[in-house]
């Protein structure tokens, strides 16, 4: 077969600097971005774009799965049902009725680190998000009436993930991997302690964890920022702010010194493998390392386990890897459908196989330019939508400490270097530090 | 833009049809092969978004051989006559550009995405992949290796497992029952000439169109478009037609007993009407105040709400091109208290109909949200496929609010009585639960 086109497009692909080439699609955003601290500690970040006459406002609050105790676990997420219910401002019901009049959208989602709420709104209508949140935020009422049925709702949200086996294989294989740190604990929480919430547990972890100085407000879209600013402190400026430290279990997780592995039987007809390595978290230098590491290895039909273990040995049908953002060391992760069950101990030793090889000899320039390609793109198709852009600098601002890394992400991915990618392979993509999870066929019970 | 074409080429060799849509910097023209072409203009990002889309789809799969179409729309991207797999996806993913095939009932499509500075490559590689496919024998063996995986799966999932079994029951032997992905019986039976004939037979100029949302100028992607597409020959291509579905004359029930489990997966309904119809905006208020929301509405607040019975409960009517289906869904532990719940629900709106003040709501909820579902890319091209698809015309984003609030509360009230029918539906109940526990009387239980 004659490549014509291939032809002339690598050669001039290949000749082009293309990073440098292309204006960063983030080049424009320290002239559209804007930020303010009211008095009580509550940070404020407005994103001004625009070209649709849309805006969406969230509130993030630095609380989540990471932050429960054992026989705990879920309670942030609990405690983001409630928060729909009552406050000085809705009523039980009232909310989406609000919304829905206004014709916005609204959502609430709990994950490791935060718990956020967002409306999406023509864009003259977000100061009622503004009041929604502000009254969310300090003013929710926890009456022991209102708590049964959402403790019910809640409880069939779990059994969701009960009845889903692929989920419980992401479940357990997490806390077989991780051993102490509170990441292996499932953001709906284990089922025992689902049932076992009560709404004085509630009362005390929003009273904890909900005030302005431990959230972020986020609006993004066709607004002007001094506007969003006078609303923010109309609204949020006469709540008193009180810092809340967070636990740090950076250094927790004991080290691990041979392979763990779990093999989960239920009702299934395809299996799934995930097999993970503990490695460093976004707080150290070499994550960046590892995110390059995760695309030259299963990042797209061109990587080298998908053309190895999907074109070339037909072991399997789909494959990814890469590693989480996370603030503590976690894990890197492949994952795998394989074709058979009986498959399994081949594309297990071809995926080590190609993990080592990734430790010993070098990514070509051509496979790191493919990943600087990719962010580069990645960064202007992100920008695409207004909740996209929110999730994006608020959780780079909750995690790395600053919205900037929405920009500096491509430039730490450009600095990184293939000796970096191996030798970053090489120090934790080990069988000894490995943790493997497989999920294959039970026999029917009826 | 970065292409460099001349205007008098465009105005010459394109039939350039009516242009904006009413404010709205969309355009649509056509090709002398009869290939119409939508431009989106959309500066705010230097990327662009393109959909070549066929307006024939899974329904027109032959009987035996379900996942054709979907077959042969992930092939598209997947290698020419003189380009294989492998260097079509190194030059796509070095970009960071976007390349696939997706298929529904009604349409299939190839997608591209990319950086507005690539878009020239970008679109050679579509155009020859949609000129010059190559359906090689060791892509179509993937593709049935990924799609068989994928057929298998959904049996891992209850929620599509419930959805699969009613759908069987819904539309009997007709298109719309035969999965879009195909199963485990169909996909070993297909061959390579069945896709080259549904290629032939469908992918015509005259039997598509083509979306570009993004960073380009009408002008500009209509003389993109006929340098590479022109040479597209157009073809007869045969209409499907599609018979009514059968309404079951009573409360029909599959019961999938598994003791595994320990919540109730719950699909109900019977046919409904087509995207086409003249009631089908009445009818989306309705099914939207009966269940468009799992908080908000008259399922969610009695099911969830109050009965905190469920994390989910909905209903909505299928918009297809041929009779689609009004589906409830339910999740629960208590599927007894929860089907009674909403067939309840269900038979109030059709007797007595919904109020002002839902209506009202529904009427701001249409208007106020519409603008937010075309402000994205992904959002405008998934909203322009909808409106050519189903010729709702160029002023569709315009006037769909005006449309709204046209709708009266006496058309709603006739849609409730017109296309919900209580007592006949088909009902797929899967969970630990026997058909005693049901509860259900008056019902014909099926195998």
């Amino acid at each position: 077969m004659t490549d014509h086109l291939q032809l002339w497009s690598l050669g001039l692909l290949l000749l082009m600097p293309l990073a440098a080439a292309l204006a960063s699609p983030t080049s424009d955003l320290e002239s559209r971005v804007f930020e303010y601290d009211l008095k009580n500690g509550l940070h404020i970040i407005v994103y001004v774009d625009s070209s649709a006459p849309v805006a969406t406002t969230s509130a993030w609050y630095k609380v989540g799965s990471y932050d429960e105790p054992l026989g705990s676990t879920g309670l942030s997420h609990m405690l983001e049902h409630m928060t729909f219910k009552h406050t000085d401002f809705y009523k039980p019901g009232q909310l989406d009725r609000i919304i829905d009049s206004a014709g916005g959208n609204n959502n609430g989602f709990t994950s490791t680190y935060y718990t956020a709420y967002y409306e999406d709104f023509a864009k003259d209508r977000y100061e009622l998000a503004l009041k929604i949140e502000a009254s969310r935020m300090m003013k929710c009422i926890f009456p022991d009436s209102e708590f049964e049925s959402e403790h019910q709702v809640v409880s069939e949200e779990r059994r969701l993930h009960d009845n889903y086996p692929a989920g419980e294989l992401w479940e357990l294989f997490g806390a077989t991997a991780q051993l102490v740190n509170p990441e292996r604990n499932p953001t709906i929480g284990w089922s025992d302690d689902v049932r076992h919430f009560t709404v004085q547990a509630v009362r005390d972890w929003y009273r904890q964890h909900y005030n302005p100085a431990n959230a972020v407000l986020v609006v993004c879209g066709d607004v002007q920022p001094e506007d969003v600013k006078a609303k923010a402190e109309k609204y949020f400026g006469s709540f008193k702010g009180t810092p809340v430290e967070r636990r740090d279990f950076y250094d927790v997780e004991p080290k691990q010194n041979g392979e763990r592995r779990i093999t989960i039987r239920k009702r299934v007809r395809v299996p799934s493998l995930i097999i993970g390595y503990h490695v460093p978290g976004v707080r150290d230098s070499t994550w960046y390392a590892g995110e390059v590491a995760g695309t030259i290895l299963g990042g797209g039909e061109t990587s080298r386990l998908y053309k190895k273990l999907v074109n070339e040995l037909r072991l399997a049908t789909s494959v990814w890897s890469g590693s989480g953002v996370s603030r503590d060391p976690s894990l890197f992760e492949v994952g795998v459908t394989p074709k058979a069950e009986s498959l399994i101990p081949q594309i297990e030793q071809v995926v080590q196989t190609e993990l080592d090889r990734a430790g010993s000899e070098l990514a070509s320039d051509r496979e790191l330019q493919q990943v600087r390609n990719q962010v580069l793109a990645g960064q202007a198709y992100r920008r695409d939508n207004m909740f996209g852009m929110t999730y994006w600098l608020a959780s780079s601002y909750i995690l790395f400490g600053t919205w900037h890394q929405a920009i500096d992400y491509a430039e730490h991915i450009n600095q990184v270097t293939p000796e970096q990618v191996r030798d970053y392979c090489a120090a934790h993509l080990r069988p000894d530090n490995r943790t493997t999870g497989i999920l294959v066929s039970a026999k029917e019970t009826k | 833009m970065k292409f460099r074409i001349s205007l008098p080429v465009i105005l010459t060799s394109a039939l350039c049809l009516l242009t904006s849509a009413f404010g709205l910097p969309l355009y649509r023209d056509s090709l002398p092969n009869g290939l119409v072409v939508l431009t989106y203009e959309d500066h705010r990002l230097p990327t662009v978004a393109v959909s070549l889309v066929c307006r024939t789809g899974a329904a027109s799969d032959p009987h035996d051989k379900a996942g054709t179409t979907a077959m042969m729309a992930d092939l598209l991207a997947r290698g020419t006559a003189t380009m294989s797999d492998d260097s079509v996806k190194s030059i796509v993913e070095f970009l960071g550009a976007r390349l696939s095939g997706d298929a529904d009932q009604d349409n299939c499509a190839l997608n591209v995405r990319s950086l507005a500075k690539d878009l020239g490559i970008a679109l050679d590689l579509m155009a020859d992949a949609v000129l010059h496919p190559a359906f090689d024998a060791k892509q179509i063996e993937l593709a049935r290796s990924r799609m068989l995986s994928d057929a298998q799966g959904m049996f891992d999932d209850p929620g599509s497992e419930v959805d699969y079994e009613f759908g069987k029951l819904l539309y009997g032997d007709k298109p719309y029952g035969r999965l879009t992905g195909g199963d485990t019986l169909s996909l070993p039976r297909i061959k390579r000439e069945d896709l080259v004939a549904f290629y032939n037979t469908y992918f015509r100029p005259n039997n598509c169109f083509v979306v570009a949302v993004g960073d380009i100028s009408r002008h500009d992607f209509v003389a993109e478009m006929e340098k590479r597409l022109s040479s597209w020959a157009p073809g007869p291509v045969p209409a499907l037609a599609v018979g009514p579905l059968a309404m079951p004359d009573r409360i029909k029930v599959k019961v999938i007993t598994r003791s595994d489990m320990n919540q109730t997966y719950v699909e109900f309904g019977h046919p409904g009407i087509k995207a086409s119809d003249d009631d089908m905006l009445a009818t989306r208020l309705m099914s939207y105040i009966l269940g468009g929301g799992a908080m908000s509405s008259r399922l969610g607040i009695s099911v969830r709400e109050e009965g905190g019975l469920a994390y989910d409960v909905r209903c909505w009517f299928d918009r297809s091109r041929f009779e689609g289906g009004f589906h409830a869904t339910v999740q629960t532990a208590d599927p007894r208290k929860a089907i009674g719940l909403m067939l309840q629900d269900i038979k109030t709106m059709h007797d007595s109909g919904a109020t002002r003040k839902e209506l009202e709501k529904a009427h701001n909820y249409y208007t106020g949200s519409f603008p937010l579902t075309y402000a994205s890319t992904y959002g405008k091209l998934g909203q322009v496929r909808t409106m050519e698809l189903y010729g709702y015309g160029m002023d569709w984003l315009n006037t769909f609010p005006a449309k709204v609030d046209a709708v009266t509360l006496d058309q709603v009230n006739k849609a409730a009585r017109d296309h919900l029918s209580p007592g006949h539906y088909w009902m797929v109940v899967l969970g630990p639960v026997t058909r005693e526990e049901l509860g259900l009387t008056d019902v014909e239980w099926i195998e």
